[in-house]
């Protein structure tokens, strides 16, 4: 039984006659050891799997508008916020899904209106016509409207998704040390 | 507190907590936000009601699906939980105030409800040694409404934004201190009660033991003993006792009497359920002279304002108060300004340490319709039945916190401060994790469940020390009282198994 893979690039495999030329080293055998792993999130590609393409396009250019990159600080676009909250909101319960499902729709439908093409395609100054709610002075409830409360909660989890990320914790942490993301994990019970 | 007191007077206890102990050593670890699965973000669903947990301390927080309970949907409550060792003192916020006779003889004050069975002078002398082991520092006001402590004395420095906050208050009589809190890496019982009652030689604690039930003697109707279940195993114990002593939080000892269908000869068990309202960042502000990174020096740090309303002259609209905690300093948070994109950018490296915020807790009225009662149709993993919980607020809160908000724009206003946001929403009943009352003390056996030593009516070796035993609330976080009143009916306890009584 195949337990697991060992994906080996072209790139890494090594010319014979430097191979050949290898010495080799004593391995120590270590009764405890602690092996050095790696997340997914740090070599891989997330695969984005909730929303339609075109939905996910939107979505990835709503977040490249609403935090866009700064001052060799990352944005939405480049720590990959959108594909997080594609598998956030794959995994979150069904008025979630149906309000970030509708308001990405909406985005789109809106966009098509205005300006005869998908959100993805349209810049931020004729943008902000759409997002207009984002404009309104904030309440402690929730906007009656869907799309406004779409917006919003777009806003907070892009932000919190950009600003979590690996990317830009590696960006920021020399500028201010609360920045690289570390924290007490507690699992008195798991 | 209850073990830390008996068992270093010689009395042999045995504590049953439901959760594991932590080991702080190895329960821990340090991770980065973008390690974890969700980013900080948690997994969604896990905790619908606890808004208090993040992906980082989820673990600490007791699983909803594990210990489930149930509430009409349209009157939500939001139960917090933590099922380990120590409790929530684990997590607490330190907020350490004391009770007055506002809130002892408030029936007297303004004919509500029922006064305590004891009043402040019965409670200080614990008060003064509870503060101490606490190490609660604070700053000595002389005001009736929040009496002074044994205080390491906080004579700290205040912001300019703080004085100038402060003035405004005093303009508009309104008392503010500074705040008076727990200090200390780690302010719970595992570090500053547990550890003297274990070395003492008599208490032996056993975590992960879920109490069924309390068990009785039939033929004396004395508490005899516990049954409980292992956490993990579900294996099923029972332990005798002299004395049972319920220390579970509020509703779970609430509920474990009425499992235990015990000291409810009244019917009153259950009842009398309320807690504090708490209406998060009732005030979003920014110091404008401190925009543009001119914060250093003028703003940080920030202070409390006494409960004033309600005192010498009655409020038209409500009954009883209100207090604010307040910040300065910091950076408005992004939600509450209407922006987007590189504007946003701006504006929040603008506002960055220009930040102001209030926070307000208000008095709830205690009210025979807010119980708990059995869920019969629905057990936790342990098979025990589940707590149904009724609590709505009422037209006294909504009118209290809508003069709060008020009262706060003007007085950020009165500073110079600019308000960027406001309202008045109170979070749902229980999110505060304040609730107190349910097995009520009083001095009538017909509408109380506990004497003024915590000790049932009912069942005389069976006593209750937690946030259930409150008669009345006020608006100072209770964790402090609750030490207080157990330590009291310990030695209480000591003296009655001294004398044979119990």
């Amino acid at each position: 039984m195949i337990q697991s893979v060992l994906v080996v690039s072209a790139a890494s495999a090594l010319p014979l006659p430097l191979f050949s030329q290898q010495q080799k080293t004593a391995v120590v055998l270590d009764e405890n050891p602690k092996l050095a792993v790696n997340t997914a999130d740090a070599v891989a590609d997330a695969m984005p799997r909730f929303f339609d393409p075109e939905g996910f396009k939107a979505l990835r250019h709503l977040g490249e508008i609403l935090v866009p990159a700064r001052q060799n600080l990352p944005g939405a676009v480049e720590t990959e916020a959108a594909e997080f909250l594609d598998f956030l909101i794959g995994q979150s319960p069904a008025d979630r899904q149906t309000l970030y499902r509708d308001g990405v729709a909406q985005l789109n439908a809106q966009a098509r209106s205005r300006y005869g093409r998908p959100f993805a395609e349209v810049t931020a100054a004729d943008a902000d016509s759409i997002l207009a709610p984002l404009h309104d002075p904030w309440t402690y409830q929730d906007p009656a409207d869907p799309f406004a409360r779409f917006l919003r909660a777009a806003k907070d989890d892009f932000l919190k998704a950009t600003v979590n990320s690996r990317q830009w914790a590696m960006a920021a942490s020399g500028r201010s040390r609360s920045a690289s993301g570390l924290n007490t994990y507690w699992f008195p019970i798991e | 507190m209850v073990a830390h007191i008996l068992a270093q007077k010689g009395v042999k206890c045995l504590m049953l907590d439901a959760g594991p102990a932590i080991d702080f050593e190895r329960d821990k670890t340090l991770k980065a936000v973008y390690d974890l699965p969700y980013h900080g973000f948690g997994r969604p669903g896990r905790f619908p009601h606890v808004t208090q947990a993040n992906e980082f301390d989820a673990n600490l927080w007791a699983d909803e699906k594990q210990n489930p309970y149930t509430y009409d949907p349209n009157d939500p409550y939001y139960w917090v939980r933590i099922r380990l060792v120590g409790g929530k003192t684990l997590k607490w916020g330190r907020a350490s105030w004391r009770l007055s006779n506002y809130e002892f003889k408030c029936k007297d004050h303004d004919g509500f409800g029922e006064n305590w069975p004891i009043e402040y002078k019965d409670v200080a002398p614990y008060y003064d040694r509870v503060e101490p082991m606490f190490r609660v520092s604070g700053r000595k006001e002389g005001l009736p409404q929040l009496p002074d402590g044994v205080f390491l004395e906080d004579d700290s420095h205040d912001s300019a934004a703080v004085e100038r906050f402060n003035a405004s208050a005093k303009r508009m009589n309104i008392p503010t201190t500074k705040q008076r809190r727990a200090t200390g890496a780690l302010a719970s019982s595992v570090n500053l009660l547990l550890p003297a009652a274990l070395a003492s030689g008599n208490l032996k604690l056993v975590p992960n033991a879920v109490v069924r039930e309390i068990t009785t003697d039939r033929n004396t109707g004395l508490a005899n003993g516990a049954s409980f279940i292992d956490r993990v195993s579900k294996r099923e114990y029972h332990v005798k006792a002299r004395v049972v002593v319920v220390g579970a939080s509020c509703l779970e000892s609430t509920r474990l009497l009425l499992n235990s269908n015990l000291a409810n000869s009244n019917g009153v068990l259950g009842h009398y359920l309320f807690d504090q309202t708490y209406t998060k960042e009732i005030i979003e502000g920014v110091v404008p002279e401190a925009r543009g990174g001119k914060g250093r020096g003028l703003t940080g740090g920030g202070g409390y304002v006494v409960r004033f309303r309600n005192l010498d002259k009655r409020e038209k609209d409500f009954l009883r108060g209100y207090s604010f905690d307040f910040h300065t300093g910091g950076t408005p948070p992004a939600k509450c300004l209407p922006l987007y994109g590189t504007a946003l950018q701006k504006e929040l490296a603008d506002v960055a340490g220009a930040g102001f915020n209030m926070t307000c807790m208000g008095e709830v009225l205690p009210r025979y319709e807010n119980f708990v009662r059995i869920n019969k149709d629905v057990k936790d993993e342990w098979g025990i039945p589940a707590l149904h919980i009724r609590h709505k607020y009422t037209d006294n809160e909504y009118a209290m916190v809508r003069n709060a908000m008020n009262t706060a724009e003007e007085l950020c206003h009165g500073a110079g401060f600019q308000v960027i946001a406001k309202h008045s929403q109170m979070v749902p009943p229980g999110e505060s994790i304040h609730e107190l009352g349910s097995c009520r003390m009083g001095v009538d056996p017909k509408s109380s469940v506990l004497n003024r030593h915590n000790q049932t009516h009912d069942v005389k070796n069976l006593f209750v020390v937690d946030g259930s035993s409150f008669v009345s609330g006020g608006v100072q976080n209770p964790t402090l009282t609750i030490l207080a009143l157990s330590m009291r009916a310990a030695e209480y306890m000591a003296e009655e198994m001294r004398k044979k009584n119990i």
